[in-house]
Parts: structure tokens; sequence; C-alpha cells
């Protein structure tokens, strides 16, 4: 089974601060890292490459310093890494980003049996991606994968959608979004991010490379703009004790009762 | 009832999700919504519907303020099926070509919407905490988080249209059911519909418990701080005392303590609870845009610079793990 | 593209040529004789539809007159049964001639009228196709407020 595994580079979010004055992020001294889920979907395709056999591909998008990402893919065992780096991409909201991917993938020979990446990331969350991917593709799209079957031609995947566990027959080209339940993630083997820097090599598509033309990647490419960043809403700022644990919980339940919440029979309405 | 040709409508459309419908009432917030945008752009306000057997909810979209229906109803339409669906919506909105169009963020919403907007090349924004028409250029304001949640973005999609959206349930507030309302409705020609590639084979109802957070009068959310699912165990019973509802984090959910349909904040729930209890959470915008309805907010936390302070109505600097039980001890004895 | 455009009540709707409608007349209500079938407007607090008729059989002959749900004249010698959400109108040939039933939902109704009715020229008016009832000839699908009889 082939497969291409899309994966994004973001910064450690939790770890982020923010330039109030400037309404900027502060990213020194800030990691970058894969995106969790879509090292979760890296891992469900190496475990299906292992059982049905086939190759597995991790594709990113980014600046140049995303090939650290790429390595990491390929030192859990990818078989090649494809970057798309170009000044021309940077700036692109879910729309470009879908087209440069979706032509990537395309491009990649043979043409995937699976597409597959985290349902959504911790910096933008939006989740758009693998279903864009799969629209321009022309293939079906299962979102919010817990459990991949292979089933002769169709893949028979279980995901939980608005309530309802669901389990679903997709026939194949398809694009999978996965959640942290797909699988285990194993820790990398001793020595295998340097071997993946001396052996695996990742191959660079720019977008000539990707016969892509500006209005069509990055900002220009995009349908969306970032108008104004501003400050979140106003906050409440009230009173904060400092004390011990025992006039700390009399605050508490003296603020609760004068929120009436701790009397006994109230009226019903 | 009338035939008519299709002209340029323009309109504020949302999305008919009505899976789940006593449960999920984005659809009925969004419209409330809707009609406000409709009013300032001097346009209509049109619920979307599609399925099998859509009548009750047509009409309760038309009670909660839905100024026009436009509906299908066809067996194959009976799945909720992206790319069926997407077939549809495509065709009606190239023949009406309405200025917005909104959906909520239910699951399936997060993976229809971006398949339709890709199809009709055209921005989506997710998870908007606002919608506004900015006066000057008549532009939709979007408003969403960035950078990982520590701002807000206004996004706009200046030369695109319609100009799409998915918002939170809890985000918006619906308007009362009016039984004198009145209201069109059309029902389009669906045109030739794709044969599907996927099916699903089997569906299984998932809560075994009915976890009503969005109505909850009070909430005690829990995050990271806790430490270990044991402490986090300890606000089940304080929400039981206080006749009330457990929140997490998404930390606390990745953590294990928690499952997801108890998830709090930008990609989780809105509540609006009178009270709020946040143990052990920092506060990142991520989450707090899911409480910050709360009438009134107490959190607790070991850090005296956590940002959660700085929404709290009541704070309280200490350790949860000598907390939590103290409070626990004057809760028994008191209810 | 072409489409079909109607009215609808939140509170209770009727199904007719498979969309909903608040009410609908069909034939000619303020003549003296004739065909006529009137679903009127069924406003909030009420929860019966409202239907007054003259029907006639397939030669023209008045079988029966109903006025607001309820038999006025019957020279067919019909009978009215209620069933559950509504009521039947039965022929001596125990054949059902027209059957009303209303189905409730949490905060709206909507009633699915199924009859065969001809009109004084022995022409089909009226036919059920799968739950909705198809109508022909003149008339009036959705109204705006209730019927105001100007005969009588």
């Amino acid at each position: 089974m082939n497969m291409v595994v899309a994966i994004k580079q973001v910064p450690d979010v939790p770890n982020i601060r923010i330039d109030r004055e400037r309404m900027t992020v502060i990213r020194e001294g800030v990691e970058s890292i894969i995106n969790p889920l879509d090292y979760v979907a890296l891992e469900a395709a190496l475990d299906l490459r292992n059982r049905h056999g086939g190759k597995v591909v991790a594709l990113t998008m980014g600046p140049l310093q995303s090939e650290e990402a790429l390595r990491e893919a390929l030192a859990a065992g990818a078989d090649e890494g494809i970057l798309l780096t170009d000044p021309a991409f940077a700036g692109a909201d879910t729309l470009a980003t879908s087209h440069v991917l979706a032509r990537a993938i395309s491009r990649t020979t043979p043409f995937p049996d699976l597409i597959l990446c985290g349902m959504q990331t911790i910096d933008s969350d939006t989740g758009h991606v693998g279903p864009q991917i799969a629209e321009e593709l022309d293939v079906p799209q299962v979102c919010g994968v817990s459990e991949i079957h292979v089933d002769e031609e169709c893949l028979v995947v279980k995901r939980v959608s608005d309530g309802s566990l669901d389990s679903v027959r997709v026939t194949m080209p398809v694009v999978l979004t996965v959640t942290q339940h797909i699988c285990e993630v194993r820790n990398l083997p001793l020595g295998a991010l340097e071997a993946a820097f001396s052996e695996k090599s990742i191959v660079q598509w720019s977008m000539d490379q990707l016969g892509l033309e500006e209005s069509e990647v990055g900002l220009s490419g995009s349908a969306t703009q970032v108008w104004r960043l501003r400050p979140p809403p106003p906050r409440r700022e009230g009173r904060v004790f400092d004390a011990s644990p025992q006039e700390l919980v009399d605050h508490l339940i003296r603020k609760l009762e004068g929120l009436s919440v701790l009397d006994e029979e109230e009226e019903d309405q | 009832m009338r035939k008519r040709k299709t002209n340029k409508f323009g309109g504020v459309w949302v999305f008919g999700d009505y899976r789940n419908y006593f449960q999920n009432r984005v659809t009925l917030q969004l419209i409330a919504k809707a009609t406000d945008l409709a009013r300032d752009l001097k346009t209509e306000a049109a619920v979307v519907v599609l399925g099998q057997d859509i009548h009750q909810y047509v009409m309760e979209y038309v009670a909660h303020g839905a100024d026009i229906i436009i509906a299908a109803q066809h067996p194959q339409l009976k799945d909720y099926e992206v790319e069926t669906y997407t077939a549809v919506l495509d065709r009606w909105v190239k023949a009406f070509e309405p200025e917005i169009f909104l959906a909520g963020a239910t699951s399936f919403g997060r993976e229809f919407f971006p398949r339709l907007a890709k199809r009709l090349h055209t921005g989506l924004s997710a998870d908007c905490l606002a919608l506004e028409v900015d006066p000057d250029t008549g532009l939709l304001v979007q408003t969403t988080p960035a950078f990982g949640g520590e701002l807000l973005a206004e996004v706009v999609t200046p030369h695109h249209r319609p100009q799409m959206a998915t918002v939170h349930p809890g985000v918006f507030q619906e308007r009362a059911h009016n039984s004198e309302a009145l209201g069109r409705i059309i029902y389009p020609e669906i045109g030739p519909l794709p044969v599907p590639r996927m099916k699903t084979i089997r569906s299984r109802r998932q809560q075994s418990h009915k976890l009503n957070l969005e109505n909850a009068r009070v909430v005690i959310a829990g995050g990271r701080g806790l430490g270990t699912k044991d402490e986090f165990q300890m606000l089940y019973e304080i929400a039981e005392l206080l006749e009330g509802e457990v929140g997490a984090t998404r930390p606390a959910v990745a953590e294990g303590w928690a499952e997801e349909d108890r998830l709090l904040g930008q990609t989780g729930k809105s509540v609006k609870p009178t009270l709020l209890i946040s143990v052990g959470t920092s506060g990142a915008l991520q989450y707090t845009t899911g409480i910050q309805g709360a009438e009134t907010i107490i959190a607790i936390n070991r850090d005296p610079h956590a940002p959660i302070f700085r929404m709290a109505d009541l704070g309280l600097v200490g350790d949860v793990h000598t907390l939590l039980p103290l409070l626990l001890d004057v809760l028994r004895r008191r209810l | 593209m072409e489409y079909e455009e109607s009215r609808i009540s939140a509170h209770h709707n009727y199904l007719v040529n498979r969309v909903l409608t608040p009410g609908f007349v069909v034939g000619k209500p303020n003549e003296d004789k004739g065909f006529f079938l009137l679903a009127d407007l069924v406003l909030p607090g009420e929860s019966t539809p409202r239907i007054c008729a003259r029907l006639l059989d397939a030669q023209g002959v008045l079988l029966l007159e109903l006025e607001w749900n309820r038999i006025r004249e019957n020279p067919g010698m019909c009978t009215h049964r209620p069933v559950p959400g509504g009521f039947v109108i039965v022929l001596p040939s125990e054949e059902a001639l027209m059957e009303v039933r209303t189905e409730s939902f949490a905060n709206g109704y909507i009633t699915r009228i199924k009859a065969r009715l001809f009109d004084e020229t022995g022409q089909v008016r009226s036919e059920t196709l799968g739950e909705s009832l198809q109508v022909r000839g003149e008339a009036k699908l959705v109204l705006d407020s209730p019927f105001v009889f100007s005969r009588k």
C-alpha cells in the first residue's frame, strides 16, 4: 500500500509567548516540532506498511527549516521525504496550502492509495487541509479516524462523528485524517536520527518544479487575509487571595454562599 | 406556490445541521446571528436543509427566525454524506450566489464545509468567536483565535464569495421559538448526484450518560495542574455536590483524565453557567474562549501569575492538592 | 435554475404537491354548488386541521359537505370515523373517500390528506402521491390568512 503522510512543522505552542506591544509572536527560544497528530498519522502509516507492504512518503510545505521535521519522519521509518519550499509559498491559507500539497501528491509516483494527516494542528487547529486536498485530488475523505483495516480494495475505518461511533467503508485512493487514538507512538530507536541525516535524502520541490504560478500559491493564492490582530477580550481581574489553605477555602465558601449555590431546596423552574 | 427562475439572491445562508437536533442547537444560534448580519447587509437569512424527513426541522428553523428555507427532500440525501452534499450545495451556491454561508463546527460541518469551500474556490475561517459586517467595506469580519490562541485575528475574504465560516456551539444565542412565524420555502432541483465512494456500515450512539454541559448552571473545570487522574476525579464529586457538570482543558483530555465531550474551549464546548470553578488551569486563550460567558469565575492555581487570574472574579493562589480535599470536606458536611 | 416556492408556518402546515403550505383551497368554495376542498390555517394554540369541502363522485353528484371537519350534508350516506391523529370519511362501500391525519412534533404539526376527488365535470382534482396530496385545476395553494367565505 503506497502512502503519503502530510506533516506540518509547528511552533511548540504551549511554550509560545506574545509580544503584546508589537502583537507578534516571540519565536526565539521556541522549538519547532512535528504537529503531534501528524506524527501519530506517520506512525499509523508505518504500521500499515509493516503489515501490508508498500511505501511511506513524508511530505511537508514550509521554510527550509522544515527539513528537520522530514528528517525526524525518516528516522521514524518513512521511506522518502519531500520538502515543498519556496518564498512564494509564505502567507498561505488552507486554500493555497492544500493546492500546493495536492499538486505535489499528484506528482508522486506511484499515486498513493492512502493520504494521511492529523485531524488538526496545535497552531491553527482548523482541520481544513485534509478535506481540501481530497477535494482537489477528487478522492473521498474520512475525518477523525481512530482505526484502519484493509478489506481487499477498500478500507474499513472507525471514527466518532457527532456522538456516534461509525464504521465506514471507503474506496481507495482516500484521504484520512486521524485522532490520537489511532495508535501508540513509539520512541525513536537510538541512532535513527543520525542515520536519517547521513543515509536518506530529501527531495526539494519549488513552485516552478511543481508547475505552479505565483497567483496560485502563498498570500496571492489565498482567499482569506488577516486584516488585523487584536488582544483577547477584556478580562475581569477580581480579587486574588494568597493565604493559608483554610482561609482560601473559607473565601471560596463565602463566595458560593453569596451566589446561593449552597442553598438547600431550590425552587425548580 | 410559484415556479421561479433564479437570479442573484445574495443573502446570508446557514447550513441546517439537524443531526442530534435537540442537543445540538448550533444551527438555531447561527440563524439568530445570520438574521443580524442580513439586516446589516439589507438582505435575508436563509437556512439550507437537505435530507429525507426534514419537515419538522424546516418548521423549527422558521420558528427560530429564518426568513427563507432552501430545501430538498430525497432518499439519497438521507445520510450526511460529504461528497453528495458538496455536489448539491455547489450547484445551489452557484445558482443563488449568497454573500455569506455559515455552518456549525460540528464533526460533519468541520469536514464538509472545507470541501465545499475548496469546490467553490473561496475562503473559509474556522471556529469563529465573532462575526460582524464592517460598515465601511461591507465585508464579513471573522474573528478567530491566532498563534495557538494567544491573540485574536480578524480575518476577511475580500475577493471570493461566498464568505464562509464555521462557528462553535455556544458562541451565539438562539432566538426564542415563535409559533406565529411565517417563512418562505423554496425547493430547487438537486441535479445529478455523485455515486458515493464511502458508506457508513454501522453506527453506534456514543454517550452513555446525558452530558449537558451547555445548559449546566454550575461547571467545575480541571486542567493539567491537577497532576493525576485521581486528583481530577475529585472534581466529579464536587460537581455532584454542587449539582453541576465537569469540564476539562485540552491537556487534561490529552492525558486521558476526561473524555473529549467534556472539552471546553476553542475546539470544544462553550459554556455560560452561573458559576464556573477553574482548577489547575493556566488560562490559555484556547480554553478561556469556552468559559468567558460564565457569570462568575473562580480560579484556583498555584502560580500567582497564571493568566487565568485575569479572567476570574475570585482568584485563589494555592496548591490544589491541599485545597481540594479541604473543600470537599466542607461541602460534604454542608450538603 | 427553476424552483418551486411556497410559504410555511412555524406551527402547522399541510403537505400539498410535495411542498409544505400553511393552508390551501381547491375549487370554488364561494359558489353554492360544485366541488371545493379548503384546508384552512391552523393558528398557534390549535392542534387540529380545519377542513371544509363539498365532495362529488366521478359523475359529479354530491356525496357530502364537510364543515370544519364535521359532516353537514350527507346524500352519499358516508360515515365519519376517527383514526389515530385525525379522521376518515368512508363511503357506504367501505372505501375511504378522504383521510386526514396530523403528525405532531415537539413544537409543531403537519397534516397529510389522502383523497381522490372529482369536480362537477368529472375531472380528477386531487390524488395521493406518496405522503403528499397532488391537486390540479383552479386552486390557491398558499393561503396568507384564515379563509373568509364570501357566500352564505
